[in-house]
């Protein structure tokens, strides 16, 4: 794949447009106000039918686990070209969305990606059915609450929420932070330890419960300040015995006896995580090149558009090679699928590295054309470049990504 | 039912137009097109009547390669198939060749409604309509803000001066002109813009239809001379100073004009 096909410029055309009339006109409002980006999403899946094609997708995968047929991988049905335009419509409009808001991506990511893909990789057929779909059409808002105050790059080592079971019961406790859609789930996904006795806490068994809004003992704070990604709440999780059935602990009894301890499976999750920021990443530098363009051709300083300048030129020239390189892992994201393939997690890992790298240099660089007008909150750069930031730390910081990267290199 | 709906490729709104060498039209090379924003209303018309009852929508246009997209985009809305109208000899053609291209294809498709907006955004002509109605020997109502069907007669209301409206009734088969904002244009969904790559596109040329030798360049009537930027005016007069001196001012200027 080396360009977008006609049906993928038609798609990001009709999501370009929507997101004119739908989202442009309400970014202060999401951004600076309280507006959350909710119904502006679920609004999204309905026009585009996004919603129906889960629903449907979802139904399918039921209906095959019913049947007692081996769960084909999500990527299987249809020909290469159709595949690849599953893989788009994906992807698109999170570049696209990515223009304007990255935060309302983050809110979407989470709830349809994460914790519906949590439920779907690690729940029963009665637990998916119970949760995942409603999450996956965004009727539900969704959490996926992994990081503490205490745990964030360790997620695992330093994981203090914990699991105690007592008879057919399990009483949960902990806290949990920077848990996107934490303040407005319906569900959230909750990872702990299994108490064990005398197992050392870093090797206890990991376990993922499912909680709804509101049970005893489930608190959920509001929103946390932070510096970008104002569209996408933000907020803390307390429990304080929280009583569970089997029922909750996704993939019921079978999790207590499996190998790993589920740290195997929630990677997973991480990988499908990062090659995510690719796209957000493009979204990002799309938009801050375009604008950036604009601003050089039309700011004119002694007597000449800032474009004419060799140190503006270089700074769009640079950014130009970042967004050429970003539609590349893009294009390779979607080939990969096309071919029912998936990145290794070093390569996943390479990919989130450079992209969040080149989102922040691009975004800041726009700032920085911009002059003083960049700084303003009026000029969309400044949020751009607050809301980049973010992907140098979530889904695995820089440092981690670089670690995985050396791993995989130093072992073969 | 069958509808025929004619839609147009224009230069997309936010495109930045230059003129071309011979000072006669726009550079089209490099800038992007969408469909002409009137005729987006017509099929959105025509997909409402689908959804309604049975219906089968064929949507047509005249250009070159990059019109596919236009049709592309209509197919992934909902049409069910389309006709390409696909010849250099078409080049040049003024509202009168169009309107000939556009009544041949509705004769070979016999459809009951031919839909298409009130005008173009880029030639804002407003002729097409009208003349491809005279050409089928059919009746026409233009500017239209309603469409009602019954019985094999079409009720619409029709946009007059100072906001009236004109309600008029058609015997089908007829060709409505229909003016912006008579509905909310849909967004074309990802299922159905992966389902348009199967959707057929019929390319036809002027001798499939029967025009070769009577439309383009040289059969036109009206030939276009130029077009230019409009010339910048003279007596303006510029206000400056502090907001208050400028309100102050504005309101003295507006004062002895009389205009208060």
């Amino acid at each position: 794949m080396h360009e977008w096909s006609e049906s993928q410029q038609m798609i990001r055309d009709a999501v370009r447009r929507f997101i004119d009339d739908e989202v442009a006109p309400q970014v202060e409002e999401l951004e600076h106000g309280d507006l959350p980006p909710y119904d502006i999403l679920r609004k999204l899946y309905s026009t585009f039918g996004m919603d129906e094609m889960a629903r449907a997708r979802f139904r399918k995968q039921i209906e095959a686990e019913k049947r007692g047929e081996e769960t084909k991988k999500k990527s299987s049905g249809g020909d290469p070209e159709s595949r690849a335009d599953q893989a788009a419509a994906t992807l698109i409009p999170i570049i696209e969305l990515c223009r304007y808001c990255p935060g309302m991506v983050t809110a979407m990511g989470v709830s349809v990606g994460l914790t519906a893909g949590a439920i779907l990789s690690k729940g029963t057929t009665e637990q998916k059915e119970r949760w995942a779909e409603k999450l996956l059409t965004l009727e539900h808002v969704g959490a996926w609450a992994i990081t503490e105050p205490g745990s964030g790059s360790d997620a695992f080592g330093g994981m203090r929420s914990s699991a105690r079971r007592e008879g057919d019961e399990f009483v949960l406790n902990g806290s949990k932070t920077f848990i996107t859609n934490g303040p407005h789930a319906d569900t959230t996904v909750f990872i702990c330890k299994l108490e064990e006795e005398g197992v050392d806490l870093r090797d206890r068994k990991i376990l993922n419960f499912v909680l709804d809004r509101g049970m005893p003992g489930f608190e959920q704070s509001g929103a946390l300040r932070k510096m970008g990604l104002h569209s996408s709440p933000t907020g803390e999780l307390f429990l304080s015995d929280v009583r569970v059935g089997m029922d909750r602990l996704l993939g019921g009894e079978a999790a207590l006896s499996r190998a790993g301890g589920g740290r195997e499976s929630a990677k997973g999750t991480f990988q499908t995580e990062r090659s995510g920021v690719a796209a957000m990443a493009l979204g990002i530098v799309d938009r801050c090149l375009e604008l950036s363009l604009k601003y050089a051709r039309e700011r004119v300083q002694f007597e000449r558009p800032i474009g004419e300048y060799q140190l503006i030129q270089d700074k769009l020239a640079r950014m130009e090679v970042a967004r050429m390189n970003l539609q590349n892992l893009v294009f390779r994201t979607i080939e990969l699928s096309a071919h029912g393939k998936t990145m290794t997690f070093a390569e996943a890992s390479a990919m989130k590295l450079y992209s969040a790298r080149a989102a922040v240099e691009v975004a800041m660089e726009a700032v920085q054309i911009y002059g003083g007008n960049g700084y303003m909150s009026e000029y969309v750069v400044e949020q751009l470049a607050r809301d980049a930031k973010v992907l140098q730390i979530y889904a695995g910081t820089d440092e981690i990504q670089i670690r995985a990267i050396a791993k995989d290199l130093l072992a073969a | 039912m069958k509808i025929l709906v004619c839609l147009k490729q224009v230069p997309h709104q936010d495109a930045r137009l230059d003129i071309d060498a011979a000072g006669t039209w726009i550079k089209e090379d490099n800038i992007k097109f969408e469909i002409n924003s009137y005729d987006t209303y017509a099929l959105e018309e025509a997909l409402r009547i689908k959804d309604a009852g049975e219906a089968e929508v064929v949507v047509t246009s005249i250009g070159p390669d990059r019109v596919t997209q236009a049709l592309r985009t209509a197919l992934g809305m909902g049409a069910d198939r389309a006709v390409h109208v696909k010849d250099a000899e078409i080049d040049g053609s003024d509202a009168l060749g169009v309107a000939k291209v556009l009544a041949a294809v509705a004769k070979e498709e016999s459809p009951d409604l031919v839909l298409m907006g009130l005008m173009s955004d880029d030639s804002n002509a407003s002729a097409v309509g009208p003349m491809i109605a005279e050409l089928m020997g059919v009746p026409n109502a233009s500017s239209v803000m309603k469409v009602e069907l019954a019985d094999g007669k079409v009720t619409c209301e029709r946009e007059l001066e100072g906001g009236a409206l004109e309600v008029v009734e058609l015997q089908t088969p007829c060709v409505l002109a229909v003016q912006s904002g008579l509905n909310q244009v849909r967004y074309a969904s990802l299922k159905g813009i992966m389902a348009a790559k199967k959707k057929p596109i019929d390319v036809k040329g002027a001798g499939d239809i029967g025009l070769s030798g009577q439309v383009g360049a040289g059969a036109a009537k009206t030939t276009i001379d130029k077009i230019y930027p409009p010339p910048k005016g003279e007596g303006a007069e510029l206000i400056e100073g502090s907001t208050g001196e400028v309100v102050e001012k504005l309101v003295g200027k507006i004062k002895e004009l009389g205009l208060l």
